[in-house]
């Protein structure tokens, strides 16, 4: 129909004049078709990225009248409480945003309330594309983009945490010296250079500043941009269904249907945000009053996405610190503070080479996996999240023993113990329920599903009836991947002459023998099983046999 | 019966089994669960009996009653042969003040010496207080040691119990009102306050005055129910693991704009929305940013990715 119909003349002549000059028309077309899968958790990085637009758009906003400065003001704005108090100018001005500048007050709550949600969805969405093995070749680089841009956006939301020069702001850069001087050797340099001096000396802010609203952003924008075109060139992933190949995509083309339910997306995003900023409290630091280096309060956490550093910190023990002819090392900063932010960072980032290293797997992989096809990954991945979430939850031990009437102490001990057994009851627990849901699969793809009807046969017996599964989720089933390595190849310790392959026998060899055989052992396989061929069906005949029924 | 069996394979049947249970635990929870820690502060600011009105033999019966068990008849405490406290400390040092402050917090007399006490309704009149410290100051005391009740720093607001009618009440209200407001207004110096309380109580009673937890099991408590005089008082006696900020280390002048810069920052509207959040902070922000923010859009990109299901 639309190859009838031509477009308005007004409209044509623009649309050639463009197109004489820059050929747009093709290219136009072939991204305008482009087809994405359709699936919820497809949708995550999106709220990332509405996040980051709402983030820019307020950022530059409130830009406006913040000034980046800790020249000490006396306060005489219009809120009366703090009037003739000294402050820095930057507090001073944070106050005017809220108090002054019409809609000040909202778009620097809906700024900071973007800012917690853009790390959540960061959060989540990798989340997704670990469990779904989506990381695998071809995509590693773009995986590494987004552990960059996850990196930056946790140092970014700090900073900007830190601007307002405000009581819980000053404690968390007084933290982050903290944690600066306790680089051996170069520590005190470090921090005489980024404070100018000594803490807090009168440079901080306006450093801070630039970093947040100009290298930062500039950087986060620029992977952004990578991120985005490398998820076009390459196409999404998809879950596996009728007619989802390594090489076909099926989905809704990018326009319209995509592009209106993306944009509709958006601005739900969009109304959380500014929903929650006009009815909830956030960061109010007016209330709080301002920054003095002798001002210290209980009570105060960093946003969350900083909570799994606290809670390290809280919970390291400090039995391990030295001194090396008088300086002192102090292990109980240095291994939580840096020790723990590396790993979040290089640990997923070595996964995918880890795992390529284990399996030998180097196909192009276009179908994302369902979690439970790779239960050690999946295993993995929520010991991960216990651990982080253990160390989260120590970060607020205070609150927590405040509203729960546990002992401070006592928490600590328990956080102690459960950062190291939690992982491993969450990794031995996820796999099995993996494998207890691969089991479930192959029964439902043998048996078709419960139809909760019970029917009593002839002789007395009740069975229940299956059903057909739907062809959906016969295809679905059937995709299962079996998970192999190379390295427990029969041939894999000889070449094709019948050599031995000296590499087998070093050490590396035999650990990737080891790690492969811990990777693949515990697979529930559906060889040999047909769908539908199993004794339930010839219940749900009429006849219903009764020899068959077990 | 039959119109749950028709449907209790529904797919939506176990989300509302899920949120049935939930509403019965929390609605159960919420029929059970005791009520008493809703402290009310019940002293009264128009009813203080004047030292005229007092007296001493009934305050000697109070303290027999009710002291004596843990403090000793004499107000000498109860202590074992190492000199640890057993039951209660000895008294005769620690000033009407404290007396006051312990009593009319509703933390003496207490339930088990061996724990901290939460804040309680007062288990006595005023008059009775009134009387307990008049013995206390003519029997027990050692000569003038301790601090004295600081009687011109506000109470708290009279309890409607205590009056006959609502006259009565409502004129000893207005009065209460007129002397806590013109003590608050009477501080000037903000930063001043402001510097003292983050300097000296912010770290364990936290910025907001809600209290925190404190070593070994103990809590630095809310200060919000607390009167103007109780937070004096608790200053210059140090209760608990509290240290005593005695006027010669915080001078009255500055307890004044200590007390009044607390009491404003409590009284000051939220600014930034009806949900406070009951000004906990990042934890329950970080909380409600993922719980309901985060929630709410990955429910709704749920919604507009969902296709009519076929039926598997």
């Amino acid at each position: 129909m639309s190859k009838t119909t031509q477009a308005p003349k007004a409209l044509r002549g623009v649309g050639n004049f463009i197109d004489d000059r820059f050929h747009l028309a093709k290219t136009g077309e072939k991204n305008l078709r482009k087809v994405f899968p359709n699936h919820w958790s497809f949708m995550l990085g999106e709220i990332a990225l509405y996040s980051f637009i709402i983030l820019l758009v307020t950022g530059v906003f409130l830009t406006l009248w913040f000034k980046p400065s800790m020249l000490e003001v006396v306060y005489d704005g219009s809120y009366e409480r703090l009037q003739g108090v000294p402050m820095s100018e930057a507090y001073a001005s944070t106050l005017f945003i809220d108090f002054d500048v019409r809609g000040g007050f909202l778009v620097r709550q809906i700024h900071h309330w973007a800012a917690l949600i853009f790390l959540a969805a960061i959060v989540v969405h990798m989340l997704r594309v670990f469990f779904t093995g989506a990381f695998r070749k071809p995509r590693e680089i773009n995986w590494l983009i987004g552990i960059a841009i996850f990196a930056l956006s946790i140092i970014e939301g700090l900073f900007g945490y830190s601007l307002p020069d405000d009581l819980p702001s000053g404690m968390g850069v007084r933290i982050l010296q903290g944690v600066i001087l306790a680089l051996p050797l170069v520590g005190t340099y470090v921090s005489m250079f980024l404070f100018g001096g000594e803490f807090p000396g009168e440079d901080i802010i306006t450093r801070l500043y630039m970093l947040h609203v100009l290298a930062i952003p500039a950087v986060l924008l620029a992977l952004i941009v990578a991120h985005f075109m490398i998820l076009w060139h390459q196409k999404h992933t998809q879950y596996p269904g009728i007619g989802r190949t390594e090489k076909t995509v099926v989905g809704t083309p990018m326009f319209p249907a995509f592009a209106v339910k993306a944009g509709g997306f958006f601005f739900f995003t969009f109304a959380v945000i500014a929903g929650l900023s006009a009815f909830v409290q956030i960061n109010p630091i007016h209330l709080f009053g301002p920054f003095t280096p002798t001002s210290i309060t209980s009570g105060l956490q960093p946003d969350w996405y900083m909570g799994f550093l606290e809670g390290s910190l809280r919970i390291f023990p400090n039995t391990f610190d030295f001194s090396v002819f008088g300086y002192a090392v102090p292990i109980a900063v240095l291994v939580p503070g840096l020790g723990v932010m590396g790993m979040l960072f290089v640990l997923p980032g070595a996964w995918p080479f880890v795992e390529q290293w284990i399996t030998g797997d180097k196909r192009v992989h276009n179908v994302a996996d369902r979690p439970r096809n790779a239960p050690v990954r999946t295993g993995l991945g929520v010991a991960g999240m216990t651990a982080y979430g253990v160390l989260w939850l120590a970060g607020s031990n205070d609150i927590l023993s405040e509203t729960f009437s546990i002992d401070l102490y006592l928490t600590t001990y328990i956080f102690r113990v459960l950062v190291f057994v939690g992982p491993v009851v969450a990794f031995i627990v996820t796999k099995r329920i993996c494998l207890g849901l691969q089991r479930r699969d192959r029964d439902t793809l043998e048996h078709g599903y419960e139809s909760g009807t019970i029917r009593q046969l002839p002789s007395g017996e009740f069975i229940e009836v299956h059903k057909r599964n739907s062809e959906e989720t016969t295809e679905v089933l059937e995709s299962k991947p079996l998970i192999g390595s190379t390295a427990l190849a029969d041939d894999a310790d000889v070449d094709d002459k019948g050599v031995e392959n000296p590499e087998s026998r070093k050490g590396m060899g035999k650990l990737r023998r080891a790690l492969a055989h811990w990777y693949t052992k515990d697979n529930v396989s559906i060889d040999g099983v047909e769908a539908h061929s199993g004794h339930h069906l010839h219940h749900s005949a009429p006849e219903g046999e009764k020899e068959s029924a077990h | 019966m039959k119109w749950i069996t028709a449907r209790r394979r529904h797919p939506l049947a176990g989300y509302v089994v899920v949120i049935l249970a939930l509403a019965l635990f929390g609605v159960g929870y919420a029929a059970l669960a005791p009520t008493a820690d809703q402290a009310q502060a019940q002293t009264l600011a128009a009813d203080v009996p004047s030292p005229d009105d007092v007296d001493i033999a009934e305050g000697k019966t109070v303290f027999d009653q009710t002291c004596a068990s843990c403090h000793n008849y004499d107000g000498s405490g109860s202590y074992d042969a190492e000199g640890n406290v057993t039951n209660g400390p000895d008294l005769r040092d620690v000033g009407p003040a404290a007396i006051d402050f312990q009593v009319s917090t509703g933390r003496m007399p207490s339930m088990d010496p061996s724990s901290q006490m939460p804040r309680k309704p007062m288990a006595m009149s005023e008059q009775d207080l009134a009387n307990l410290i008049a013995y206390y100051n003519a029997e027990i005391r050692n000569g003038e040691s301790g601090a004295e009740v600081p009687y011109e720093v506000p109470d708290s607001e009279p309890n409607r119990a205590d009056f006959e009618d609502e006259t009565a009440y409502e004129a000893a209200v207005e009065e209460w009102e007129s002397e806590y407001d013109s003590y608050i207004e009477g501080a000037e110096d903000t930063d001043m306050g402001m510097k003292l309380y983050l300097t000296n109580c912010a770290h364990c009673h936290s910025w907001s005055g809600g209290g925190g937890a404190l070593t070994d099991g103990r809590w630095a408590p809310e200060i919000h129910d607390a009167s103007p005089r109780e937070i004096y008082e608790a200053m210059v006696s140090g209760p608990g693991a509290m240290p005593m900020f005695s006027d010669g280390a915080i001078t009255p002048e500055e307890k004044h704009e200590l007390i009044s810069y607390v009491k404003t920052l409590q009284a000051e509207p939220n600014a930034g929305g009806v949900f406070d959040l009951q000004r906990i902070g990042q934890v329950a922000e970080g909380f409600i940013g993922w719980v309901v923010g985060l929630a709410l859009i990955v429910a709704c990109a749920i919604w507009i990715t969902a296709k009519q299901r076929a039926h598997d």
